[in-house]
């Protein structure tokens, strides 16, 4: 024990505010904002190829032979996501009978990472169109899958959050929780480091859940990347 | 764990919680929020909780998970930690500076452990369990974080030595 680790112990000792305890006291009793009940209010229309529309309000899901299957798996995917338990979709999509340009939009907003924001002029740069941010505005509008090609990250440039198809509300709660849902778990017991929603990832127990924020980061403490989920691919 | 033993555990709890949060995220009222964040994820788990288990890992571990996702986010954003706080409180003084900026340097894992380790003065094996990595790990990260403040202090003029 030197000198040093005094300083240390009295740089780390933070006051903290007043009322602190009463405000956690207050959120603890607050009813949660909880999405999953939304999963009811979406309902999918599903060709053999894949997911060709996700809807939101009344209805019910339009599926035959295979599509049945997509629809089941998007159905749970969604619920997974919407439970804070899923930062990625699986489930295939059918894009078939858009454009080439809203394909090459909805492409890119397929590349935006999980809890990350662009703008439509950014995003109208990175298909090589740097002029056609309202052009962009108007694809992401029309995206067939919203939620599953994940237009709400892309927000206007002044950060307020432009049209969402599902409206205003949803954008927010949908962006809310992917502020709060954590993107790589890593298991205490096997160091595996996953992406949240893999299928891995989902048999850790509640008591050997660690978060990292980057796969280097979990590799620098012995962990190694999981080979099914690749999470190198999400996470820089 | 009924609700009145959490919410005593949360009271009881919440001014450490607050300051490893708040010198992982360098800000008052993020330090706060991920306070808040972590004890709303373990009460909606309390049900699971298993008494093998110490409390203070279980609640450490849960702050430290959401301190980590939330520098996650910042460096995606390209965001300094410390940026915003600097701009509105007059700064701190002397050695403080210093380590302030020398602890953004020090990287995630080693200032993680480093926090819980001052803050609260847990030893190798609980810090060991609340990140899920093995003592000696914790000895090489605590060992390197550590150099990084020391050397920070021997160049502010602040004799760290014995």
């Amino acid at each position: 024990m030197d000198r040093t680790d005094d300083t240390l112990r009295e740089f780390f000792a933070v006051q903290a505010p007043a009322g602190l305890g009463r405000r956690l006291r207050q959120a603890l009793r607050e009813e949660p904002r909880a999405l999953d009940a939304l999963i009811d209010k979406f309902h999918v229309e599903a060709s053999e190829r894949g997911i060709a529309r996700l809807l939101y309000g009344r209805g019910r899901d339009v599926a035959a032979g295979r599509g049945r299957r997509h629809a089941e798996q998007a159905r749970q995917e969604l619920a997974e996501y919407l439970g804070g338990r899923r930062t990625f979709f699986t489930v295939p999509v059918d894009l078939g009978g858009i454009g080439e340009f809203q394909e090459r939009v909805l492409d890119e907003a397929n590349r935006i990472p999980f809890g990350q924001v662009t703008s439509y002029s950014d995003l109208a740069r990175r298909i090589g169109h740097p002029r056609a941010a309202r052009a962009v505005g108007n694809a992401l509008g029309a995206n067939p899958v919203p939620v599953i090609v994940p237009c709400h990250r892309v927000i206007r440039g002044d950060g307020s959050w432009g049209h969402y198809a599902f409206g205003g509300a949803l954008k927010t709660r949908l962006l809310e929780l992917e502020r709060t849902t954590p993107l790589l778990v890593g298991c205490a017991s096997t160091r595996i480091v996953c992406r949240r929603g893999c299928a891995h990832e989902q048999r850790i127990g509640e008591q050997g859940r660690v978060v990292f924020a980057s796969v280097a980061d979990a590799a620098g403490v012995g962990y190694r990347a999981c080979k099914v989920c690749r999470p190198r691919d999400a996470a820089a | 764990m009924d609700e009145r033993t959490f919410e005593r555990l949360a009271q009881e709890y919440a001014g450490r919680l607050y300051s490893v949060a708040y010198r992982m995220l360098g800000h008052r009222a993020d330090a706060e929020d991920a306070v808040q964040r972590a004890l709303l994820k373990c009460f909606a788990a309390r049900a699971s909780y298993s008494p093998r288990w110490a409390v203070s890992t279980w609640l450490y571990r849960a702050v430290a998970n959401v301190c980590i996702d939330e520098l996650r986010r910042r460096k995606v954003r390209g965001e300094q930690v410390d940026n915003v706080e600097a701009a509105v409180l007059p700064p701190p003084a002397g050695h403080r500076l210093d380590l302030t900026r020398a602890l953004e340097a020090v990287p995630r894992e080693a200032r993680m452990l480093l926090a819980l380790h001052y803050v609260n003065g847990l030893g190798y094996r609980e810090l060991a369990a609340i990140r899920g990595i093995s003592v000696n790990t914790v000895k090489s990260q605590l060992a390197r974080g550590k150099a990084i403040l020391k050397q920070a202090l021997q160049a502010g003029g602040h004799d760290g030595s014995d």
